[in-house]
């Protein structure tokens, strides 16, 4: 029975460490609503600025930190002031995806400046140990408990007792009202960019000298378990953050405890699906505290799409479908098949995130089931490879639906927050479910693509099958967004209250926006398992999703003609750009901010 | 906004394609040109450590390669393609390596997903994938144009356990493998030649590679009780399983893949990967010519760095392929049919490598038993830690 204390200390280590990254998270977003997926970028550059005082400066303990929390705030705050004080007027999800991109140049920028070789950050405290229970605890557990609790204190005594804490709060409630009181908004958003920027660079220095190592992809991790930490935690609460955190860390330690290591992410990621659905505003919010999500509308902000006339996109179509004709090279086609890929996930995304407003960040998790389902239903029952395909597909949109349907009643954030758990949960599924999906060592030898017994094999025949289907799912996607299912699921994005006021079920709309986009995307999945002839759990994963929303958004939510433009430009874009080598991903980041910036509404509109 | 934009945005995406393969048309006229080598690999993304790593052991390998004068006069280079290890782009420099007329050969990926994906495509553009770092047991079935000097873990893993349970005396194991396509199969050959060896296996655990908390995992192997941990990782993890085994208190003997093998791995452990035996395929005071040579010209060129095992196979991959060029030539398919001619070729992880033809893999990787003494490896001198 020791071994319980055991695990129960280690939890509560471990949940102390994500503590720190989703403190910062949760005061970001209860003042601006936003999840900022930057922090875990500026807990990368906390570490590295750390390894420089340290190994470079020799400083002392004391001013290391104050040195790293000094520069990660100024950090901070050139991020708030200039990528997204600019959004602020525009559509709530534009922050959203500048974050991100600030992420990818952040990441790349320390990327080039540090290489990527993981470097030792050695700890500065003396090196006892403490005996508890079967292990020990050393001063630098003891430190990072501190400075958690500490700054979660000293944030909540400032928020409620500060006038300048006041004003932060008064912002969260109400912008325009605090606004009108006299409050300095910018002030205040750049107050608690700073503050959060200074805790999340420190965590980075604290949890790089923890584990002696820091490197270059612990960045998305930590925004990973901070993101789950915070929204067990409820949203925007800074002592529900670090109670969720050692919540996490809890039942990581358990689940390892009574399943294994391999199970461990899993029950992060459950125990934030079930937190999702049994309490959506977070474990301690009061059950009549007002949904922290604004109601409607606000999300995705409604705007003119451009208008693309008829013959336009007929000869756009005949170009492309001719294109093999002339003397193309392959990896012309290649580049070309994987943006019609992309485009059919697009077509699903921007259906089930712009036409009906459930942003999906787990959409890559669909792909997984349509290309498992498609590859096994092959290889094991020989199916014939075009019939296993549609298969594919309708197993994504049954399972797909199926898994997402407890998450109906969430809005906004949320329901990106339990896409994202959902997409990782599928993909340890896979992992861990060795008797079906053969683990770890995935399905090689898929067969080749095939059509009533002809092989696809050449470029040229996989281009126009991929196309030729694409093409397919977007004019169904276009009827359908032209019938009165359309305007139902509009109706529903727009204002969800008054949809169901109009008698529209809710539940059952969304899933059968669920259905037919798990469809699209299934089959897509499908086509890319017989195209690679070996897929694994990593095949597709958490960046394929962002990849995909990336797009949507690009392209304008919703906007079927979007989808496939925003396909073949973020497919085409780093492969134009492969000439920079080590810097495309960084001027991609560059591009997709300048996007945000200046169309926030997407290319061709949101429809 | 209007289409106009879209479709110019099309076009000039595609226009700067066209314009590479157009270059690369006239590129190929002159025969004064080096011979080029395709590489797809990760030098951005999760993976970029280890493209970096790739680089150093190639620009080594190619200026001992220049310097005794290129491949019948004429010098070799290496194009760099960055996949991120994501199967969408290793498809894509597939299909750019295949219809690039100078391109000869191709080398990578690194990740089982990127590397597989493309195979198909290469088989079917008859242009050799040399896949260096893939031990997937599958990886050489996808063709005959597929050929690996990555050790197989069919050889490795038994050279693992009989250090670990003949040489070392451990009979009752805890194994801590990455589950990745790679330590699963490694961990699979090990379980089972350690039982062959008479060793009983107390508990297995699979990681991820992005864990960095260990602390309960180890909990779990302190309490099945064995007298020897095996760590099949990679250096980053290798060395955060061993600081943490020491933290909670775990004092048995530590046994570790060779992948592990790195001054990193030394760096990021500290204290804690003192005693930490290591089986590996070279060693820094091997009287070997070949790793002298290897070893002495890495720490010329990179500033007294010591190169670790990912150095040492691109090397080696580099060196492999210039043997290959030399009989074979710039033809694809006569450089396809020179993987099963060339003998003996000098290597640092197999000392003389030759192509068995029906797995296209080489056998008979090196052997040496190391151990960490004050903060370097050594050679095991048979005392017990």
């Amino acid at each position: 029975m020791s071994s319980w204390l055991d695990y129960t200390i280690n939890g509560l280590i471990v949940g102390n460490v994500y503590a720190l990254v989703a403190v910062g998270l949760a005061l970001i977003f209860g003042v601006s609503r936003l999840i900022n997926f930057a922090q875990g970028s500026i807990y990368l550059v906390g570490a590295y600025i750390g390894w420089v005082a340290v190994v470079q400066l020799h400083t002392p303990l004391p001013l290391t930190i104050i040195v790293v929390a000094v520069a990660a705030a100024l950090v901070g705050l050139v991020i708030e002031r200039f990528g997204l004080r600019p959004l602020q007027n525009s559509v709530r999800i534009a922050p959203l995806l500048a974050t991100i991109g600030i992420s990818f140049v952040l990441d790349q920028l320390v990327m080039l400046t540090f290489s990527p070789n993981p470097r030792a950050l050695p700890s500065q405290l003396p090196d006892v140990r403490f005996q508890v229970g079967g292990g020990t605890i050393g001063p630098l557990d003891l430190l990072i408990a501190g400075v958690g609790i500490t700054s979660a204190l000293l944030l909540f005594v400032f928020l409620r007792y500060s006038k300048l804490g006041w004003a932060v709060r008064a912002t969260a409630q109400d912008r325009d009202a605090a606004m009108q009181m006299g409050v300095d908004v910018n002030r205040v958003n750049q107050a608690v960019f700073g503050i959060a920027a200074a805790l999340g660079g420190v965590s980075g220095l604290l949890v790089g000298m923890y584990y002696n190592q820091i490197d270059t992809a612990m960045s998305l991790q930590a925004t990973l378990k901070g993101v789950v930490a915070e929204v067990v935690g409820g949203a925007g609460n800074v002592p529900g953050a670090v109670i969720g955190s050692l919540l996490l860390g809890l039942v990581e330690s358990y689940g390892v405890a009574v399943f294994g290591t391999s199970y461990r992410n899993l029950f992060a990621f459950l125990l934030l699906v079930v937190v999702l659905v049994l309490r959506p505003n977070g474990l301690f919010a009061s059950a009549r505290q007002a949904p922290p999500e604004p109601l409607t509308g606000t999300f995705i902000a409604p705007s003119r799409p451009v208008r693309i006339p008829r013959w336009a996109l007929l000869v756009a179509a005949a170009a492309f479908a001719i294109l093999p004709l002339f003397p193309v090279s392959f990896y012309v086609l290649q580049t070309l098949i994987n943006a019609w890929l992309l485009g059919m996930l697009a077509l699903s995304l921007t259906l089930v995130a712009g036409t009906i407003g459930q942003v999906s960040l787990g959409h890559a998790a669909l792909l997984a089931i349509g290309a498992y389902t498609s590859a096994l239903l092959s290889l094991n029952f020989s199916v014939p490879v075009g019939l296993a395909i549609i298969g594919g597909g309708l197993m994504s949109a049954a399972l797909g639906t199926a898994l997402i349907s407890p998450s109906f009643r969430l809005r906004g954030h949320y329901v990106s927050i339990a896409t994202l758990a959902i997409g990782e949960i599928v993909s340890l599924v896979i992992l861990n479910w060795e008797s079906v999906t053969r683990g770890p060592i995935g399905i090689s030898g898929i067969p080749p693509l095939a059509l009533f017994g002809y092989d696809l094999i050449s470029a040229t025949s996989i281009y126009w099958f991929s196309f030729i289907v694409m093409v397919v799912l977007a004019l169904l996607q276009g009827r359908l967004l032209g019938s009165h299912l359309g305007r139902s699921f509009r109706a529903i994005r727009d204002d969800d209250i008054a949809a169901r006021a109009y008698g529209l079920s809710l539940n059952r709309y969304k899933s059968l926006a669920f259905i037919f986009g798990g469809f699209a995307a299934g089959v897509s999945g499908g086509i890319a398992a017989h195209l690679y002839s070996y897929i694994n759990h990593e095949t597709f994963n958490t960046q394929q999703s962002i990849l995909a929303l990336t797009v949507v958004i690009l392209g304008g939510l919703g906007n079927v003609v979007g989808a496939i433009v925003g396909s073949v430009a973020l497919v085409g874009l780093p492969e134009v750009f492969r000439i920079a080598a080590e810097y495309r991903i960084l001027i991609y980041g560059i591009v997709l901010l300048l996007l945000v910036r200046f169309r926030p509404q997407g290319l061709l509109g949101t429809m | 906004m209007s289409n106009i934009d879209r479709r110019t945005l099309v076009k000039s995406s595609l226009a700067a394609m066209m314009a590479g393969a157009a270059f690369s048309r006239t590129a190929f006229a002159q025969s004064s040109e080096p011979i080029l080598l395709g590489v797809s690999g990760p030098l951005t993304g999760p993976n970029a450590q280890y493209g970096t790593q790739w680089k150093q052991g190639f620009d080594l390998a190619l200026d001992e390669i220049q310097a005794a004068g290129g491949i019948n006069g004429r010098k070799l280079a290496y194009s760099f393609e960055d996949s991120q290890s994501d199967p969408r782009q290793s498809v894509a420099i597939a299909q750019k390596f295949v219809s690039d007329p100078r391109i000869v050969m191709e080398l990578g990926d690194f990740s089982s997903p990127a590397s597989m994906a493309a195979s198909p495509i290469y088989q079917r553009g008859g242009l050799v994938q040399f896949g260096f770092t893939n031990s997937h047991p599958d990886f050489t079935k996808g063709g005959d144009f597929m050929w690996s000097t990555s050790v197989s873990q069919a050889d490795e893993q038994p050279l693992l356990a009989a250090y670990a349970v003949k040489r070392l005396g451990l009979k009752k194991l805890a194994v801590l493998h990455l589950n990745t396509d790679w330590g699963r199969t490694s961990r699979d050959y090990f379980v089972k030649a350690a039982k062959e060896n008479g060793a009983e296996i107390a508990v297995t655990e699979g990681y991820i590679a992005e864990e960095r908390d260990f602390r309960s995992t180890l909990v779990r192997v302190r309490d099945a009780n064995p007298d020897g941990l095996i760590l099949i990782s990679y250096y980053s993890d290798g060395a955060l399983i061993a600081r943490q085994a020491r933290q909670v208190g775990l004092k048995q003997v530590i046994c570790a893949a060779s992948s592990v093998y790195s001054p990193k791995f030394l760096e990021l452990g500290g204290e804690a990967v003192e005693d930490v035996h290591v089986g590996t395929r070279y060693f820094p005071e091997d009287p070997r010519p070949e790793v002298k040579k290897f070893i002495a010209g890495f720490k010329k060129k990179y500033n007294g760095q010591e190169p670790d095992a990912f150095n040492a196979y691109s090397y080696d991959a580099m060196n492999m392929a210039a043997a290959v060029i030399r009989i074979g030539g710039t033809d694809r398919r006569a450089i396809r049919d020179a993987f099963a001619k060339v003998k003996d070729v000098s290597s640092v992880i197999f000392g003389q490598a030759t192509f068995d033809v029906e797995s296209r893999r080489v056998k008979g990787a090196m052997n040496a038993e190391l151990v960490v003494r004050k903060g370097q490896f050594a050679l095991w001198d048979g005392k017990p830690t």
